[in-house]
């Protein structure tokens, strides 16, 4: 929009994004990938000894049911990435896209709808999401992940949208007699083109935590269909024995998350 | 200031209504004859929000326990893990923030609270168990779902080893909100036009941060309570579930898993009264130490 040159800190965050973006491609390879990537198929049993560790045979070692923990984690993945893209989907419509719209409804309707969300705002997302599920049942996680992440991103989007309603461009465009659908069309044009993808970014991330510590807690994946969550809550028995049980699915779900934060041009330490 | 407080009480106002109509349509769940249809629904809806009213949250379905009793055996073990998280969230958070706010100290700590940020609770949970059994060797809770009955004053080394897992879990996820507060709050302070003025006025670089710079990054920390409780209260429903710690949190997450509606909108209700309390407590503590031109 503007030629003014970069800072460095502004190329140093437009480089972490598409590290974000490559690293989020690969895994995207790696899940689609995954039944021909893994050498054994999802939840195979006696593929090698009981509990074996890391070893040039079974890079990642094998679990208590002597499944290829590599195999393992690939499926894992491939079934956290598919459960998070819809819930991604459901956050971007019913929490970005919605509060965006909603902050242009005529105020006595706009304000109760931004307290109502709020209140779901000043919840735990998890929370929300395991009182969702207890609400309908496990076949709605990813919607329920959605929703509960999106109070967040519809309070981001609401807010966002009255600064640019009292913006410049928005006070010229009134003056001259533009209409508020006009001007809600071109903002709307110019929030997506500008943000969507980081906004996406944001809610995989967002709902990858959330889907991953449903399934920790029991609320999530039910077996065969393990996700790294409900792997790595299978491993909490055997951790101090077994260390490889959990840490690579765990390290497999901190990637996803890590590269879905860079790519959303996340601070350190900002929330998803 | 009190203009600002009149209109964060109203906001905390509606708030709180807000979260009352949200817990009475849970609670009204419990009701069986809310399942006869909308009428029958509404009308549960409205006999549950009178007995909120009369401070009566129904009886639990699985024990026939008082709600509220319940709650008030839970919730205080929550509220102790959330405050003593908050101790070490700004105990670890603001060196975090103040030290790695900016310059090369910041790029330097950069890659290593992103991959901080990016670990679930409950890795970073399952991690710190696994790191004090084996390098500290002290005893890890084992099974899930067993109510410990944890004290918060731990009477003796036992108790303390089984306390600090969870505390110190909790803690470092309100770390990560608490430094982001602060860095945010240093990096506005430091464009500040003022800083140029004071210096022209004859004051010490020193002098300026510690009578004008500090406060601002404090009013930083405070606006942001809201969500560093938000963020300790997530990491507790979390730190409760892997450490076995009896809290309201797990006791929320059984609750749903047996449909417990009784049990689970008092718990609902107190979780977020209590975020939004903060954050109405931490705008209004912000309001008077942040500079005039950054006050709401």
């Amino acid at each position: 929009m503007s030629g003014a040159p970069r800072t460095s800190g502004q190329s140093l965050q437009a480089l972490l994004q598409i590290v974000g973006w490559v690293g989020l491609g690969l895994i995207a390879v790696a899940v689609s990938l995954s039944d021909f990537l893994a050498s054994a198929p999802a939840d195979a049993t006696a593929i090698g000894p009981l509990l074996m560790p890391p070893s040039a045979d079974f890079r990642f070692g094998t679990d208590i049911l002597g499944r290829d923990m590599l195999s393992e984690t690939l499926h894992g993945l491939s079934t956290t990435v598919r459960g998070a893209l819809p819930a991604t989907i459901v956050t971007l419509f019913a929490g970005a896209l919605f509060g965006f719209v909603a902050a242009r409804l005529p105020r006595a309707l706009a304000l109760p709808l931004r307290t109502l969300i709020g209140v779901a705002a000043s919840l735990p997302a998890l929370l929300l999401a395991v009182l969702a599920i207890g609400l309908s049942s496990r076949d709605w996680v990813s919607l329920a992940a959605g929703l509960s992440a999106a109070p967040f991103a519809f309070a981001r989007a609401f807010d966002r949208a009255q600064m640019q309603e009292r913006a410049p461009h928005a006070e010229y465009a009134r003056a001259t007699g533009i209409s508020a659908s006009t001007l809600l069309r071109r903002d709307l044009v110019y929030e997506f083109t500008d943000t969507l993808l980081s906004s996406a970014a944001r809610a995989l991330a967002a709902v990858s935590i959330i889907l991953s510590t449903l399934s920790f807690l029991g609320f999530g994946a039910v077996p065969p269909h393990r996700d790294l969550g409900l792997m790595i809550a299978a491993s909490k028995t055997y951790l101090l024995h077994a260390w490889w049980t959990g840490a690579f699915p765990a390290l497999a779900l901190t990637v996803l998350i890590l590269f879905a934060r860079l790519a959303a041009g996340l601070h350190e330490g900002e929330r998803a | 200031m009190l203009r600002f407080a009149m209109r964060e009480a109203g906001k905390l106002g509606l708030g709180l209504g807000g979260a009352v109509l949200l817990a009475a349509a849970i609670a009204a769940l419990a009701d069986p004859r809310a399942a006869a249809g909308v009428w029958a629904f509404l009308a549960a809806w409205g006999r549950a929000l009178n007995g909120f009213l009369h401070m009566d949250f129904g009886r639990s379905t699985m024990t026939g326990s008082d709600a509220l009793a319940e709650l008030g055996a839970h919730l205080p073990l929550t509220l102790g893990l959330v405050l003593e998280g908050f101790g070490v969230a700004l105990l670890v958070g603001i060196p975090v923030g103040v030290l790695f706010g900016s310059g090369p100290a910041r790029r330097a700590a950069a890659p290593l609270v992103q991959v901080v940020s990016a670990t679930p609770i409950f890795c970073a949970g399952l991690a710190l168990a696994y790191l004090a059994a084996t390098v500290l060797h002290w005893p890890v809770p084992r099974g899930t779902g067993v109510a410990t009955g944890l004290v918060l004053a731990p009477r003796n080394g036992a108790e303390l080893q089984a306390l600090l897992l969870p505390v110190l879990t909790v803690g470092l996820a309100g770390a990560a909100a608490a430094q982001l507060a602060l860095r945010r709050a240093g990096a506005e302070g430091a464009g500040q036009p003022w800083r140029v003025q004071l210096r022209r006025m004859g004051l010490a670089p020193f002098e300026i941060e510690i009578v004008y710079g500090v406060p601002q990054i404090l009013a930083g920390l405070l606006a942001n309570l809201g969500d560093v409780m938000l963020a300790l209260f997530s990491a507790a429903a979390v730190a409760e579930w892997v450490f076995n710690y009896a809290g309201a949190a797990d006791l929320f997450v059984k609750s749903v898993a047996l449909h417990d509606w009784a049990i689970v909108a008092p718990i609902l209700l107190s979780f977020a009264s209590l975020t939004m309390a903060a954050a109405f407590v931490g705008r209004c503590a912000a309001y008077p130490l942040a500079a005039p031109e950054a006050q709401p």
